[in-house]
């Protein structure tokens, strides 16, 4: 078998076979709910999406759910699950260290900071405050990575080991503090909880707006900053004598990652696992090349979240199980076999 | 190609399978609504969130997001005009035969409550601002009936619930037995000597640190109303986590066990923790279970809580 | 590639933690000369490596190539002057031979890092001048020591430098390897017209491979010029703290450099 990172560069395998996932993926999670719709309507609703068709005869409820519950919530889905496995190969690459996932340098503990604060304060009193959780959401994750940086700077230099350290200890405490805070409020404590265990509660299409923008903007800057990252897998000193300007893009990885994990984490709550998996699986599948690992990551990352979210949403039904529970369960003994197959061969 | 394929392959069976094997409701297994006498005139009112809420005529195709509106729903007679409730939704028992529509975790199951096509959501503040916004931006009539702080609210909640589903009669009715009931209560309470002080435990995971209701709560204004002293009534929050030394030191009368609903927190178990022998509430053999769910949900069944709680604390005036 | 380019540092003075490690090194690298820097170990080669590239700042003195401070290049503007070949340590096991010299074309490639077709055909020459075409599409996690060396010189070369510097590349080679090394940097200093730098441990594949040599101790320059005029009996063993028996080399006129082994520990002298 011909060695995967051999594969050229320039070769479209890769990319269609992520993409035909993809849009399997996509196509299941419109096509599957709690709620069974018949076959024939089900296409019909599907290429309405498409083709301006005919819908009077089919019964609104089937439409409601199709069009502005199962669809906005998949491509929220799939937006938060592309975000999470970019940014995962992104820092992986950054830190040079399999173990790295995007809440690595706090992001992931500023958010659930920033949600339960607005939960405790009860803001949502009137309804136009509806977007303030992710909004909170969003604001304390980017104002943790903030702190991080600040403390792990030295000089005008980001030693990676600094950031890790103190992006531990901040994640440390601001789960402390998000704890103390939710044992403090009891209404809000479940609500709370629920949102820490990921899984988007909010429906319609209003939060893929809100997102879009920050995903696919960080999301570019990243693939941007795909050779940048392959020469960064050689060390900082040898990427300095390459003539990569280390600090700044350094920093700016951290800023594009965090943005879109933000973003994803905001909508769709903590959920692990595909950030530290879906990289980890392409680099095996198709090969260490960044520039190609970090669609590649977006591509299967969201295909992979799509894909657990389905099985939330029908394993229990109607019990809604949150989706960061069934990717730690599919995800822990997949993580494993990737484990055994590292071991006989390389993969990193 | 190999590996490619190999998860492909992987990917589209688990998916077909699931799809294949998930149940689901299909509209017409879903309940269908049962003829009612129509009320002529549209009903407006302001919900607990301040929305006006206008329905065309008495809501007849009701899901229920919480467990206290059920009860609420079922003690106004209202039960068959249910068509979904929330999965903790379990009292009266016939609130089980109802469809439910998730909850737990937080989250809803949004497609089994448009396939019931409902003419009214009933939540609660249990329900995230987020996910009644979200109902209503599908286009559904989403109440959110406000958390009562007395037993007056609580009689407001009743006639909304009434005026909603066109059950003033009854509503007024059950009003009039729930106030002469509590009435019954302060009556027999009245001149009592001492209030006995009571801990009421709500979770004791941790026997050394056991959490308890604060002040501001149902069970600390239950308590109070009952004739009795709420450990918790001087210190910091809804839910307090107090040590066993702090309990030691004030040394309650009574200890109630309000998580004994959810099993393994037995008289017995609880008596037998170290270092709790010492309590004269374990040597007087005071320490009782207690169902959680009448002084916890916002319903009727509060008064049942109260005198429950009137009894335990002094029941030389109940003879 | 820019041709004829000289490398000259200036009253280099670099200290880490409060330690110095280099104290007022001079050195000047001409073109289409080799410029080997020896000393024992904890001399502060590599630290005079690291600054000559860019990467330590020294706290006094200048690094500059034809006249100009490299402080004031940009990156990428410093790394078509400079390449470097590290000691090939903890390399990513999983790139390809090719794919890691294509790296060296970085200071040329866009920020998005696509390579032109100017870019694969030198990847390509280079790839044949230092014999790696055969494992092109190896993984270099599956090389030997030497053969990953080569890739990083290959790597270097790729970056059409007209300054080279090497840090240690023949440690932990063998001596096919070690040879074949330095008969590539020597072929192409012939053939391009290089300034190399070649900061080195092995004091008799000095007197074979190097133009100059410069003896460095304690962070301080003992000695530079000749092999022949550096390499003497009494500034080995100076430097090194051990009696040596130099003996002429039958076909070239370096001097070959053999320590005693006779057990004589105590006629040791230390280095100060």
């Amino acid at each position: 078998m011909k060695a995967p990172s051999t594969l050229s560069f320039w070769s479209a395998r890769p990319y269609l076979v992520s993409g035909l996932a993809l849009a399997l993926a996509l196509f299941f999670s419109v096509a599957v709910g709690a709620v069974w719709i018949p076959p024939q309507t089900m296409a019909r609703l599907l290429a309405a999406l498409a083709v301006p068709l005919d819908l009077s005869d089919v019964p609104p409820a089937y439409r409601t759910i199709v069009h502005n519950v199962r669809l906005p919530h998949a491509i929220l889905m799939a937006l938060s699950g592309a975000a999470l496995a970019s940014s995962g190969a992104a820092y992986q690459g950054l830190f040079r260290n399999p173990l790295a996932d995007p809440y690595l340098i706090g992001v992931a503990s500023g958010a659930g900071l920033g949600a339960v604060i607005a939960l405790a304060l009860r803001w949502p009193a009137t309804l136009s405050g509806w977007l303030v959780v992710p909004l909170a959401a969003f604001s304390g994750a980017l104002l943790t990575v903030l702190i991080v940086y600040r403390l792990a700077r030295v000089n005008q230099s980001l030693p990676t080991t600094t950031l890790i350290l103190a992006g531990v200890a901040v994640s440390s405490f601001a789960t402390a503090l998000t704890s103390f805070i939710m044992l403090r409020s009891r209404d809000e404590l479940h609500r709370a909880l629920a949102w820490l265990l990921g899984g988007s509660t909010v429906n319609g299409w209003t939060p893929v707006w809100a997102a879009f923008p920050y995903i696919v903007t960080g999301f570019l800057v990243l693939w941007s900053l795909g050779h940048v990252l392959n020469v960064l897998q050689f060390g900082e000193e040898q990427a300095h004598q390459l003539g990569i300007p280390v600090e700044r893009a350094k920093l700016l990885l951290i800023l594009a990652a965090s943005l879109t994990t933000a973003a994803a984490v905001s909508f769709s709550g903590l959920i692990g696992f595909i950030g530290l998996i879906v990289p980890h699986t392409m680099r095996l599948l198709w090969g260490p090349d960044y520039r190609r690992l970090l669609p590649l990551s977006a591509l299967g990352g969201a295909g992979a979240l799509l894909f657990a979210d389905l099985l939330a949403r029908v394993a229990l039904a109607p019990q809604v199980l949150p989706v960061g529970v069934v990717t730690a369960l599919a995800g822990a003994p997949f993580f494993l076999w990737l484990l055994r197959r590292a071991k006989s061969e390389f993969i990193w | 190609m190999h590996r490619s394929g190999f998860f492909l392959t992987i990917l589209l069976a688990t998916v077909l399978l699931v799809a294949c094997t998930a149940g689901g409701q299909t509209l017409s297994s879903l309940p269908s609504p049962t003829s009612l006498p129509p009320t002529p005139q549209s009903i407006r009112l302001r919900d607990g969130l301040g929305t006006e809420i206008e329905l065309s005529g008495a809501a007849q195709r009701i899901v229920s997001l919480a467990p206290s509106n059920t009860e609420i729903l079922f003690a106004l007679g209202a039960g068959n005009q249910l068509v979904g409730r929330d999965s903790f939704s379990d009292y009266p028992s016939e609130a089980l035969q109802i469809q439910d529509v998730g909850g737990g975790f937080g989250n809803l199951d949004v497609e089994t409550i448009i396939a019931l096509q409902p003419d009214l959501i009933l939540a609660s503040p249990l329900t995230a601002a987020e996910q009644v916004q979200g109902l209503r931006d599908l286009g559904l009539t989403v109440f959110v009936l406000p958390n009562p702080l007395q037993f007056d609210d609580l009689y407001t909640n009743l006639m909304t619930v009434a005026s909603l589903t066109g059950r003033i009669q009854e509503a007024e009715t059950l009003i009039v037995q729930l106030k002469q009931r509590v009435q019954s209560v302060d009556e027999k309470l009245s001149g009592i000597a001492r209030r006995p002080l009571v801990f009421y435990e709500i979770d004791g995971t941790d026997p050394n640190a056991p959490w308890t209701a604060g002040p501001n709560t149902f069970i600390d204004m239950l308590i109070t109303r009952a004739g009795g002293l709420n450990f918790g009534h001087d210190l910091q929050g809804d839910w307090v986590q107090v040590s066993l030394e702090e309990i030691l030191r004030r040394d309650p009368e009574l200890i109630l066990l309000g998580d004994a609903i959810w099993g393994g927190v037995t008289v017995e178990a609880v008596m037998a923790r170290p270092g709790w022998g010492e309590l004269s509430a374990v040597k007087n053999q005071r320490v009782y279970p207690f169902d959680n769910n009448i002084v916890s949900r916002p319903g009727p069944r509060l008064v049942d809580g109260l005198e429950a709680l009137a009894k335990l604390f002094h029941p030389d005036r109940f003879q | 590639m820019k041709i004829g380019a000289r490398l000259s540092l200036q009253s280099i003075q670099v200290a880490y933690n409060g330690k110095a490690i280099l104290k007022d090194v001079s050195l000047e690298v001409r073109p289409g000369e080799i410029l080997a820097l020896v000393g024992p170990n904890g001399a502060g080669k590599t630290t005079l490596i690291r600054t000559a590239s860019g990467v330590l700042e020294p706290a006094q003195g200048t690094v500059q190539v034809n006249e100009q401070d490299i402080r004031q290049l940009t990156p990428p503007e410093r790394a078509r002057w400079m390449a470097v070949v590290p000691q090939a340590r903890q390399l990513p096991a999983t790139f390809t031979v090719v794919q890691t010299v294509m790296l060296g074309r970085t200071p040329y490639l866009g920020w998005l890092g696509f390579p032109k077709k100017e870019d694969e055909e030198i990847v390509q020459q280079v790839l044949r001048r230092t014999q790696l075409e055969a494992l092109a599409n190896r993984r270099i996690g599956e090389l030997s020591g030497g053969e990953q060396q080569r890739v990083l010189l290959a790597r270097a070369l790729a970056q059409n430098t007209p300054i080279l510097l090497l840090d240690e590349p023949t440690a932990h080679l063998d001596l096919h390897h070690q040879a074949l090394i330095l008969k590539l940097v020597q072929q192409t200093v012939q053939e391009c017209g290089l300034a190399v730098l070649l900061a080195i441990h092995d004091l008799n594949l000095v007197s074979l491979y190097a133009d100059r040599v410069a003896l460095l101790v304690n962070g301080r320059l003992q000695r530079e010029g000749l092999p022949a005029q550096v390499l003497t009996k009494s500034e080995i063993e100076h430097a090194y703290g051990v009696e040596v028996e130099l003996l002429e080399h039958p076909r070239l006129s370096a001097p070959f450099i053999i320590p005693h082994s006779n057990g004589s520990s105590e006629r040791i002298a230390y280095v100060g």
